[in-house]
């Protein structure tokens, strides 16, 4: 989930910009980085300066093209559906509350939109393109780790379930996030998530073990 | 599946779903700025109000080509709270180019309305003798004592600019066609300052206080109502300051010259 080189330096020197121009306030940690706050990016932002909105999605773009990703499965359309989030959040930035951590928010956004892409009859239409389009060769995935392949086959387990079950999961084993941030993105209590995730995961279980026994032996070897 | 089960289940479950192997995150930061920046830019004028505003100006411009209309217009600019407009840049005279340098009106006027050797003049409205003149505004009308054969001006005119504006206007003994020189006294306040922007070419001091040495036209009255942009001479302005009145003084005779004149300034005898 971490930013890349590439990405970090341009974070890093878009946000030196705001700092030497004066614009925002700023933390040093321990450490001596100085690290800026969301909230008065957000509150810039809420007033109109697109300059402040670039560096919060620097800092969220990974997650949020992710989610879509995770949803949608195919890069083109995550990207697509990513760009439309962040310009809706920034659409109705002044709406957002600056006290509060953005990136629920924006993958609730994400979320939303993705799945409507992923009921549009275009995503039909998509879905057969990227079959042959994007369709790995054997020898490619002969050559992924064993990890990879563990992976990609949750990945596949999880796109059995339904659409509410496998965006919580995602949400909290695929992006990693808490209890807490999960819902708040889904806008349920923590304890109607943890009960959707039971019900998630037994359902999800059910399928490992009949349609993908790679992952029931790993599975099962884990357990013993 | 009991809690022991579930809680051992996610874990293996987030163990091996950090290895997947996600598309590398396209640069979605510049696509949205790119997105973003065309949109944010026009808040500052609505596409509508862009549409009105070039409406209006196709309107206004074409309005400003018909003579009375332009006259309404700029009675209009006169009487409400904006009064700065440009006057029509002119370019810097040519010495002794072209036939003598009376006269010149610069934009479209409605013609003299008497046989006259400087027509100009009997277009403008306000005309009146220096007694008249000088009980007709609330400032003492000065005239130059230098040179000391200029004597007093042939041709006198106050005009309403809110508040009353005196021109005086001297004619050349030697050739009676051509003006060779007009003293403007402008009061406070009045909309004939704010109207013209001049050009500054030199800064210079009448009276060790600031004045600038100019060229260029100024609104004048005319006797059907009209305000036009106008020069007298084909020569250069000095603009300054005393007190409550603005001084304009027109002329085609070179600064030392003209800040002396000014400088002579004395109340009428």
């Amino acid at each position: 989930m971490g930013l890349s080189c590439g990405q970090f330096a341009l974070l890093c020197l878009t946000w030196n910009l705001y700092i030497f121009n004066g614009v925002l306030d700023m933390n040093y940690n321990l450490s001596g980085e100085v690290r800026l706050e969301e909230s008065t990016l957000i509150r810039h932002a809420a007033n109109g300066d697109a300059a402040a909105w670039e560096p919060l999605i620097l800092a969220h773009q990974e997650a949020v093209f992710r989610l879509a990703y995770l949803i949608l499965g195919d890069p083109d359309d995550a990207a697509d559906i990513a760009q439309e989030a962040f310009l809706r959040a920034w659409n109705h930035i002044k709406r957002f509350d600056p006290t509060r951590p953005l990136r629920p928010w924006l993958l609730s956004i994400v979320a939303n939109l993705a799945r409507n892409r992923h009921r549009s009859a275009g995503r039909y239409v998509a879905t057969l393109t990227r079959a042959f389009r994007n369709e790995p060769a054997p020898a490619n995935i002969e050559e992924k780790s064993a990890q990879h392949i563990q992976a990609r086959e949750l990945w596949k387990a999880v796109q059995s379930l339904s659409m509410p079950d496998q965006q919580i999961v995602y949400l909290r084993y695929f992006l990693d996030l808490s209890v807490m941030e999960t819902s708040e993105i889904l806008q349920v209590a923590e304890g109607t998530v943890k009960s959707r995730l039971s019900r998630a995961l037994e359902r999800l279980r059910g399928i490992i073990q009949q349609e993908f026994p790679v992952l029931a032996e790993s599975r099962e070897g884990h357990d013993a | 599946m009991n809690e022991l089960e579930q809680e051992l289940f996610e874990k293996r479950l987030i163990s091996i779903a950090t290895g997947l192997d996600y598309p590398r995150t396209p640069d979605i930061a510049r696509a949205v700025m790119t997105r973003l920046r065309p949109l944010t830019r026009p808040r500052f004028i609505s596409r509508r109000l862009a549409w009105s505003l070039t409406i209006i100006l196709i309107l206004f411009s074409s309005l400003m080509l018909i003579p009375p209309a332009r006259a309404a217009i700029i009675e209009f600019i006169q009487i409400g709270i904006v009064r700065i407009f440009r006057g029509t840049p002119t370019p810097p005279p040519l010495p002794n180019a072209g036939p003598p340098s009376t006269m010149i009106p610069l934009t479209a006027t409605s013609g003299p309305t008497s046989q006259s050797l400087i027509p100009i003049l009997e277009s403008l409205a306000g005309e009146m003798s220096l007694e008249e003149a000088q009980q007709t505004v609330d400032f003492p009308i000065l005239l130059p004592s230098s040179p000391p054969d200029l004597g007093n001006p042939e041709r006198i005119f106050v005009q309403e600019a809110d508040g009353k504006m005196a021109i005086l206007v001297w004619i050349d003994d030697q050739q009676p066609e051509r003006i060779s020189m007009s003293l403007h006294f402008i009061p406070h306040g009045s909309w004939a300052i704010d109207k013209v922007e001049p050009t500054l070419i030199q800064e210079t001091e009448v009276n060790d206080q600031r004045a600038i040495w100019t060229v260029g036209p100024y609104p004048l009255r005319l006797y059907n109502g009209d305000i036009e942009f106008m020069r007298l001479i084909d020569g250069h302005v000095l603009i300054w300051v005393d007190g409550d009145v603005t001084y304009r003084l027109e002329t085609d005779l070179p600064l030392e010259e003209a800040v002396k004149i000014a400088e002579s300034l004395e109340p009428i005898r």
